[in-house]
């Protein structure tokens, strides 16, 4: 589960991110934050992250108030989360195997649980025959289901997606989701877009941000600003 | 072993670069940690020479010769006093020239003269004692080595203060180079730990390929200089032997153990390879810490 307590987090010039925010996700809930650019959609994933911390309020996430960098294992609680990002960061000197591995290696998994994993992931996102092929050999949604498969990979139970499919054509767009929809009910999804199409049609819980306060949390909502 | 030599391969500059700065700095630490051994060795054969030796002509008998002695040993400023007769002379000629039957020839232990070998209780009687036996009747030549243990000691205390000068700037000006190039490869790769570091990873796990590369090139760097060293000390023995003709083994005191510095003995070899390898890795890995921290501790806000 994943807890905002009247969560705030100003910047060093002043400048807020986020004022008061509270909500609660469940565990293995599919949400979508919306807003517009600045509106605090990523100050919320990294907060989560601990890649950022409150300036006050709590953020609680399995059970563990990470609010206090001093007393919290960043490394103990990432090993649980994936993270996808916009541009991808699939690492370019690694083929599609290496990429997908990563997170096992850290986790120090046994090489043949890393095979059994990652031939899970690729068949999951359907690169089972592109297992060797370089970065540079893949398009780009091919390139974002490889930092998909690598950030469902092993017992990463809570997936951060910082607007995922905004470098995809709409297709590609579909294709990726429905990669999301496959592992929903194992996983808490948090995905942060602008994509007004799969907001609508997937039907998920939707937060509404609007400069760094959250105004709207709809069940099954739309795309709203 | 497959992913570090994976790394050195795939930016060969940097790991070159690194490996002929090691190279340098661990050639330039033997070559001075083995000078100094070297002279304090040669001190302590010096020091442990007699401190003032007598030779008696020929007419002196032996029971004057031990009147001198006796005399010596009542002052309380000697410490032991050795008789040397012309047959212990005699012997001790042969056993240093066994090589040469030319020299051995000409000598017989008539022709060589008996003699005193005088240590003292302190350095400063030395002089007393040698204005002393300058005037024993019958005596040929008074041999009073305390310039010369005063100019080796102060050579040695001269060679050791420059040394670790040196050998301090060397250190750092080396650990600074290796960081300085750690850097770059640290920097190709920031995406990947920036990467690593949101996926869980601890300092240590992106620390330890970094390392594991520096140390490994700390260890070969450290291997490659031993054996260049050794290759030159055994190109350079014959010379040596005879430069130092007459003295078997060069020591130095390490808390009560006789280490054999010349010839090199196993034991100083393992230790000065032990001390070489301790400076390579070590230089390696501190240098590689410090460069990998400025990536791995960015303060969060």
């Amino acid at each position: 589960m994943i807890q905002f307590e009247n969560v705030s987090k100003l910047y060093p010039l002043g400048n807020a991110a986020l004022s008061d925010v509270s909500f609660a996700i469940e565990d293995n809930e599919f949400v979508f934050l919306v807003g517009t650019s600045g509106a605090g959609k990523t100050s919320i994933l990294n907060l989560i992250l601990g890649d950022l911390y409150p300036t006050s309020g709590s953020v609680i996430v399995d059970d563990r108030d990470i609010s206090n960098k001093k007393l919290v294992k960043f490394e103990e609680l990432r090993k649980h989360m994936g993270v996808i990002f916009q541009d991808f960061k699939v690492l370019q000197d690694k083929n599609v195997f290496e990429n997908i591995a990563l997170g096992l290696r850290i986790s120090n998994k046994p090489l043949t649980v890393i095979k059994e994993k990652v031939s899970e992931a690729l068949h999951l996102v359907g690169l089972s025959d592109k297992e060797f092929y370089f970065p540079l050999q893949l398009s780009a949604g091919e390139l974002q289901r490889v930092a998909i498969a690598r950030a469902l990979c092993g017992d990463r139970h809570i997936i951060l997606a910082d607007e995922p499919t905004g470098n995809l054509d709409p297709k590609t767009t579909w294709d990726i989701m429905k990669i999301f929809k496959k592992v929903e009910h194992e996983r808490t999804i948090i995905i942060a877009t602008h994509n007004t199409d799969i907001v609508n049609s997937m039907k998920k819980r939707v937060l509404v941000l609007k400069q760094g306060k959250l105004i709207k949390d709809m069940q099954k909502g739309g795309y709203e600003l | 072993m497959r992913e570090l030599l994976t790394s050195i391969r795939r930016t060969p500059y940097q790991s070159l670069a690194v490996f002929s700065s090691l190279l340098l700095t661990l050639f330039l630490s033997i070559v001075l940690i083995f000078c100094i051994n070297f002279l304090y060795g040669l001190l302590g054969y010096v020091e442990s020479r007699p401190q003032v030796s007598i030779y008696f002509q020929n007419q002196v008998s032996e029971s004057d010769i031990l009147k001198v002695k006796e005399e010596l040993l009542a002052s309380g400023k000697v410490e032991s006093v050795k008789y040397v007769s012309k047959n212990e002379a005699y012997d001790t000629y042969k056993q240093l020239n066994k090589d040469n039957p030319l020299l051995l020839e000409m000598v017989s232990p008539e022709i060589l003269p008996a003699s005193l070998e005088i240590f003292a209780t302190k350095p400063t009687y030395l002089p007393d004692i040698a204005n002393f036996l300058n005037s024993v009747s019958g005596k040929d030549e008074v041999n009073f080595q305390k310039n010369i243990v005063d100019k080796l000691l102060s050579l040695t205390s001269v060679v050791r203060v420059v040394s670790v000068s040196f050998f301090a700037f060397l250190m750092i000006t080396t650990i600074i180079i290796l960081m300085t190039i750690t850097h770059f490869k640290v920097a190709l790769k920031r995406d990947e730990i920036e990467l690593m570091r949101l996926m869980g990873a601890s300092a240590g796990y992106v620390r330890k390929p970094f390392l594991d590369e520096s140390m490994f090139l700390g260890f070969v760097s450290s291997t490659v200089v031993y054996l260049v060293f050794i290759g030159i000390v055994l190109l350079g023995n014959p010379a040596l032997e005879s430069y130092l003709r007459g003295i078997q083994t060069l020591f130095v005191d390490v808390y009560g153990y006789k280490l054999v510095v010349w010839p090199i003995s196993i034991p100083y070899g393992i230790g000065l390879y032990a001390l070489l390898t301790f400076f390579g890795v070590g230089m390696a890995a501190v240098s590689t810490y410090f460069a990998t921290h400025k990536y791995l501790f960015v303060e969060r806000t």
